[in-house]
């Protein structure tokens, strides 16, 4: 059992001294892609947008105070505003482009792989998968993932336990 | 978050976090070359603003008082620095006077009495600075000429029951120089300022004497000193007289001798013209050696508070009554831009919040279903 809140989420000299943008950028670039791929439900989308972050990363990297928080969850707001501004983006097209859109063929190469937790993270809502992504495979804590995600701890921890509860009965249906 | 809520979700769900992390998510290798060439940031050239916290934003408001309060501080000094306001009372002293010549003198305290101080003989004019006090500088009157000397002095007491003794001591001074008191006029009136009026009779000789003692009864509100030479007034009546005694001489040698009836009638109507016309004359001449043998004193003692110790400030009471008025001008300032600029503040607090709940709502509403 590990207990989540211990786990130091950045780089042992952030704390004191302005981090290198390319040790930083090389520690979190799994971490970034792995939030961004649970939150568009798309592999190729995450790739796009992960490399958008790091650029916009890279051109705001002064900006970055390690005394304010860690380096992940500061990548993690920024990943969030891309995915927002994506997100955005897709809908104004999709409302251009209902009709075509519709009749395109499915080609997207699946997200989450084969099987019972990919249907069932596939059924859930970006704002599930991405509580889900921060605070299960990324390990933020509370406070930060609340901070990240701009709303309050309560209102993220229950997020996430409905999130979890969901997919759990997913997968024990999927099983059955 | 709690930690033991943490824990509870690690237990109660281990399994599926344990499926969750398996899911395979690494960054393509694509990906990873893609942001390694990206390098390392040049560092910035511009030079950043600090961060304007709320640490910062306290050190600025205090420093932002103490700079008003510095520049009060400063206002006050400069402004009382300075010399005193000119007054009138500033001003004059006399050297001598000139034949024929009248002078008249103003000394005042009071801030609203706009006459100053003058020593005016046609062209010979004499000005000296000349500071008020209770021992009040007088124009000595001349001991070799006729002078008609009048002088009306205003003097506040303390309260009431100083007015009576002042009063009193002003007519026990007036006595003791020989002098007397021409009329007094005293009231007292509940919730109004006392107020006596003397007229004071005192031998030119002790005039200058008098008008110090007067002036140590309280504080000098106003003093006006007038001096007319009669010199010349006396020369022209005893002159006057002299010819109408010669006329009149004259006039009764003639009527000793022996002449008409009517001639002898019009002498005499002429010599009874001259003997009146010399009773005149030397009535007249006996009332100018009396006036210029006593000065004529007014003087006022009153309880009446007035603004001339605003006038007498020490330099600490200047500084602070210049410094605070520096202040209520900011403040006034600052309340009059706070007023001005409430309602934008208020609209600008309005705009931020509503776009920000905008923004949040938006975020929910794409982050609800999946794209």
């Amino acid at each position: 059992m590990r207990a989540v809140n211990a786990v130091s989420t950045s780089l042992p000299s952030l704390a004191s001294t302005h981090p290198a943008f390319a040790s930083v950028a090389e520690a979190e670039l799994d971490s970034v892609h792995r939030y961004l791929l649970f939150l568009t439900g798309n592999r190729a989308v995450a790739e796009d947008l992960t490399g958008e972050t790091f650029e916009k990363a890279f051109r705001v990297w002064r900006r970055f105070d390690p005394r304010r928080g860690t380096a992940r969850a500061w990548l993690c707001r920024i990943a969030r505003g891309v995915a927002l501004d994506y997100f955005r983006a897709e809908e104004r097209r999709r409302r251009r482009e209902a009709r075509y859109a519709r009749e395109l063929p499915d080609t997207e190469e699946p997200a989450y792989g084969e099987g019972a937790l990919a249907s069932a993270l596939d059924a859930l809502s970006p704002a599930e998968r991405e509580v889900v992504a921060l605070r299960v495979l990324l390990e933020l804590d509370g406070p930060t993932t609340a901070r990240v995600l701009g709303i309050s701890q309560t209102a993220c921890s229950t997020r996430l336990s409905r999130a979890l509860k969901r997919l759990e009965e997913m997968m024990s249906d999927a099983r059955v | 978050m709690p930690a033991s809520e943490t824990v509870d979700f690690e237990r109660e769900f281990a399994e599926l976090v344990r499926e969750l992390r398996a899911v395979p998510s690494e960054a393509p290798q694509e990906l990873r070359e893609r942001v390694r060439a990206l390098g390392e940031p040049q560092p910035a050239r511009v030079m950043r603003l600090p961060r304007v916290t709320r640490r910062v934003a306290l050190v600025l408001a205090s420093g932002c008082l103490v700079a008003v309060a510095g520049a009060a501080v400063a206002y006050g000094l400069v402004a009382s620095s300075g010399r005193p306001a000119q007054h009138p009372e500033a001003a004059a002293t006399f050297a001598k006077l000139p034949h024929g010549g009248r002078v008249h003198l103003n000394l005042t305290r009071s801030s609203t009495t706009a006459e100053h101080g003058v020593a005016a003989f046609g062209a010979a004019t004499t000005q000296q600075p000349f500071a008020l006090s209770n021992s009040v500088a007088v124009p000595a009157p001349n001991p070799n000429r006729y002078q008609n000397y009048q002088a009306s002095l205003r003097v506040r007491v303390k309260d009431f029951d100083a007015l009576g003794k002042r009063t009193s001591d002003a007519m026990q001074i007036t006595h003791q120089l020989g002098g007397y008191v021409a009329s007094v006029q005293q009231s007292t009136t509940s919730g109004a300022p006392g107020e006596a009026d003397l007229v004071l009779r005192v031998p030119v000789a002790h005039v200058q004497s008098a008008l110090i003692r007067l002036s140590a009864l309280g504080t000098v509100l106003e003093q006006h000193v007038s001096i007319q030479d009669l010199n010349a007034v006396v020369s022209a009546q005893r002159q006057r007289i002299l010819q109408l005694k010669i006329e009149i001489a004259r006039i009764t040698a003639t009527l000793q001798q022996s002449l008409p009836a009517d001639v002898r009638l019009r002498l005499q109507f002429q010599l009874d013209e001259a003997k009146r016309s010399l009773s005149n004359v030397t009535g007249a001449n006996a009332s100018t050696l009396r006036a210029a043998a006593m000065s004529r004193i007014a003087l006022s003692l009153t309880t009446e508070k007035t603004a001339v110790a605003k006038h007498h400030r020490s330099f600490l009471g200047r500084s602070t009554h210049a410094a605070f008025t520096f202040l209520a001008g900011a403040g006034a300032i600052a309340l009059a831009a706070l007023i001005v600029l409430s309602p934008l503040l208020v609209i600008a607090v309005l705009f931020v919040l509503g776009l920000r709940a905008y923004r949040r709502r938006e975020e929910r509403r794409l982050l609800a279903a999946a794209p």
